[in-house]
């Protein structure tokens, strides 16, 4: 039973160092980081982290490789979303556009880095400044502003994008809570089941301990997060966005042949290949895929800030690997999880949400945000060579 | 023959692009490029690119390791020697002395988290590029700048070198005499090391290039070395710069080509494993090369500074770009275990030119970054897809 703790707190140390953090930026801020308000603007304004930390992901899972690039990519594609926009285009050829505009890009890298083996930081790191040089030239380093309503209303524009309430639960949201609600039935009906499928089937499985631990501590985290969002104003439309997103990739990680590959590779490239894996092609999917996301990030920005800028989406690469690494992907490949991407995301999104409430100088954010992730790697790579 | 000479062309890609490239700005700027002001701003704008590389390149041999620090860390660096010698009013050696203990601290921490803790170099680095440029501005307190330096810091890093023995003039134009004498002592110097090394090569039965391939070397090589010494004595002599980086350069084709440990360098890139079984301490070396690439950035640091004659906030914005470049252009493999200073100092040449090219044509600043990432990509493919060839064979 001991030991049972100690390896359910060791599988579960991020999200008790989520909880952790929350706490300590709760006193540093005096309760405002817990106001329903900014738990609001915590996920709208960090939704760019969870997308581009899910696509990142795949990219890391097939070997510790990254994508320096997607920061400098999502305002080449916001810039180019706001610009079709701003000359009168419709919104759905401007979104298509932005889309295809970022899968290009995607196989544009891809093609380096699977079918000419170029190293993937050689290769993003040329599309990072190439593709903040283009951004430059396309804005031509002004504003653009983002006026179509049926735009930002769909990705979350502004500050006023939410669900609309169906029950007219007055000043508490209950279509959100309802949401919630069922959001979590859902979750705890899967995960039973799963576990009695797998108990079934003879599988190893967690202990009960354990299971249960995790079921509290999700069904809490959520239900607190609608009740906070329902006290404000509902579901804020780009929450929506996450959660297609990251649901989609969830299943597509642990469900599906093609993201049992991604893992194959990072794990041994050599032995995936022999036993006939096209591994470039996984390659290539998984840097097409990230140019993909990268677009929709793109589309989320430009959104929530109803303009493009040249500097938009400046380090945003490092939000994405630190919530990858944070959520425990390995560095060298082959493990991580989208759940753990997630957790990843939301703490990034805590730190980021509570040094601009505490008023922290930029200066020292970008410090603090190099240390997290220079501390998450290096507490993944110590912890698991002890395990060895 | 016709083999012999597309050897030899083969072998020198990078040096006939750099001539191809110089030509092409010369035409483009209408004679600009090649004016004698040009070579000087050639060295002293672009004498970073030589030194970070210089690092780089011992940090890639080691397995294609990049540094994405270094740009920051020139930042962070200039600001506290800028702080203890502009605020504090301390002389200028405690301050060279300061950014150099500073440079070593870094560097060992640097080493021991990648060699020793294992931590993949572009994860470590990439932390150090965001926090160290944050902490450098922080440090400046909201200005942009910290000026002005002592005069003497920004001599001995930007100056030039005084003419000894008094150049004439001719046409009213003043020749620098010590610059012409320098360059002929080097030609004379570097045409011996090419025909002896050949010459010990043959002796001791070992393969070595043709006649016909030395002596083109040593013709290219003079008149290289003259053309530059020529033009320098015309834009006021040898600037400071271009001896630091002088020094820097012959110590490391030195270490890489001629001692034993510098060999460890290439021989982790060509084979981690091997080298470890063979009794070499790995991390050791890998410790030593992000070690010796923080204090050459902070040499690079001094000669930024002493260029602005201030620390500033923006200072080092992209140089590791720079520096990767420079050793990927001169034929560096990024998976490790091959490449030459020589080769370096090329590809380093070269993107300073166009550096400098871009600049006279006007080319905006955005366009500039373009280019520079088209440059990196094209390079590493050019040298994938060139060794890719080599091995079938």
């Amino acid at each position: 039973m001991g030991s049972n703790i100690g390896n359910t707190l060791k599988k579960y140390t991020m999200v008790i160092a989520l909880v952790v953090i929350v706490g300590i930026f709760y006193i540093g801020t005096e309760g405002t980081i817990l106001l329903p308000q900014n738990v609001n603007n915590l996920l709208s304004q960090n939704a760019y982290v969870f997308i581009l930390a899910t696509g990142m992901l795949l990219c890391i899972l097939t070997g510790g490789n990254i994508d320096l690039s997607v920061g400098s990519v999502v305002c080449f594609v916001g810039g180019l979303g706001a610009l079709l926009m701003s000359k009168g285009y419709n919104v759905v050829i401007a979104v298509i556009a932005m889309l295809i505009c970022g899968i290009l890009i995607g196989a544009w890298q891809a093609f380096w880095v699977a079918y000419i083996n170029v190293p993937p930081f050689i290769a993003t790191l040329a599309g990072m400044y190439a593709f903040r040089g283009l951004s430059n030239v396309i804005l031509d380093g002004h504003v653009v502003a983002i006026s179509n309503t049926t735009f930002l209303n769909v990705f979350g524009g502004g500050a006023d994008c939410y669900i609309p309430d169906f029950f007219g639960g007055g000043n508490f949201n209950i279509t959100c809570m309802l949401a919630g609600v069922i959001g979590v039935a859902i979750f705890v009906i899967n995960e039973l089941r799963a576990r009695i499928s797998a108990k079934r089937k003879g599988y190893s499985t967690t202990s009960s301990f354990a299971f249960i631990v995790k079921l509290v501590l999700v069904s809490v985290v959520v239900l607190y997060m609608a009740f906070k969002l329902a006290g404000y104003k509902g579901i804020p439309t780009s929450l929506i966005w996450i959660i297609v997103v990251v649901l989609a990739y969830h299943y597509f990680t642990t469900k599906t042949t093609m993201g049992r590959y991604l893992y194959a590779v990072g794990g041994n490239e050599k032995a995936t290949q022999l036993s006939g894996i096209n591994t470039k092609k996984v390659y290539f999917f998984a840097y097409t895929n990230m140019g993909f996301l990268t677009a929709i990030a793109g589309i989320l920005t430009v959104a929530r800030a109803t303009n493009a800028q040249p500097t938009y989406g400046m380090f945003y690469e490092m939000d994405a690997i630190g919530a990858c690494f944070i959520g425990g992907a390995s560095a060298y490949g082959g493990t991580g999880s989208v759940f753990g991407a997630i957790v990843g995301a939301l703490l990034m999104g805590v730190i980021n949400q509570g040094m601009s409430i505490m008023g922290v100088d930029a200066n020292y954010q970008k410090v603090v945000k190099g240390l997290v992730l220079l501390f998450a790697v290096i507490f993944d790579v110590v912890s698991k060579r002890e395990k060895k | 023959m016709g083999d012999k000479v597309l050897k030899v062309l083969k072998e020198n890609t990078m040096l006939i692009v750099l001539v191809a490239v110089v030509l092409f700005f010369n035409f483009t700027t209408k004679g600009m490029m090649l004016q004698p002001s040009q070579f000087n701003a050639l060295i002293t704008q672009n004498a970073y690119v030589y030194v970070l590389a210089t690092g780089m390149l011992m940090c890639m041999l080691t397995g294609g390791n990049i540094d994405l620090s270094c740009g920051s860390f020139v930042c962070l660096v200039g600001v506290i020697g800028a702080k203890v010698m502009v605020e504090k009013q301390m002389p200028v050696i405690v301050g060279v002395l300061v950014m150099l203990i500073v440079g070593v601290i870094y560097g060992a921490l640097l080493g021991a988290i990648i060699a020793y803790v294992n931590i993949p170099p572009w994860i470590a680095t990439l932390a150090g590029f965001l926090a160290l440029r944050g902490w450098g501005v922080a440090l400046m307190n909201g200005a942009s700048n910290i000026s002005p330096l002592p005069v003497s810091f920004s001599t001995a890093f930007t100056g030039k070198l005084n003419d000894l023995l008094g150049g004439p003039v001719i046409g009213g134009v003043q020749y620098n005499m010590t610059s012409i004498v320098v360059g002929i002592i080097i030609s004379i110097v570097a045409v011996f090391l090419l025909l002896n090394g050949r010459a010990t090569k043959l002796k001791k039965g070992y393969q070595a290039d043709s006649l016909l391939s030395v002596v083109v070397k040593c013709v290219v090589i003079t008149a290289a070395i003259m053309l530059f010494a020529y033009k320098l004595s015309l834009a006021g002599g040898i600037p400071f710069a271009l001896l630091w980086v002088a020094a820097i350069v012959v110590i490391y084709s030195f270490i890489t080509s001629m001692t034993d440990f510098g060999r460890y360098f290439y021989t982790i890139g060509g084979n981690a494993e091997a080298t470890r079984l063979s009794g070499i301490d790995t991390k050791k070396i890998m410790f030593i090369a992000y070690l010796n690439m923080a204090v050459l950035t902070v040499v690079s640091a001094f000669l930024t500074m002493g260029r602005f004659q201030a620390a500033n906030s923006t200072a080092g914005t992209n140089y590791e770009m720079d520096a990767i470049s420079a050793c990927v252009v001169g034929g560096v493999s990024a998976y490790g275990g091959s490449g030459t200073v020589f080769g370096m100092i090329i590809g380093a040449t070269l993107i300073g030119v166009i550096n400098l090219g871009m600049s006279l044509m006007g080319i905006d600043a955005n366009w500039q970054k373009v280019v520079k990432g088209v440059v990196l990509l094209g390079a590493v493919v050019f040298e994938i897809l060139n060794n890719k060839k080599n091995a079938v064979k």
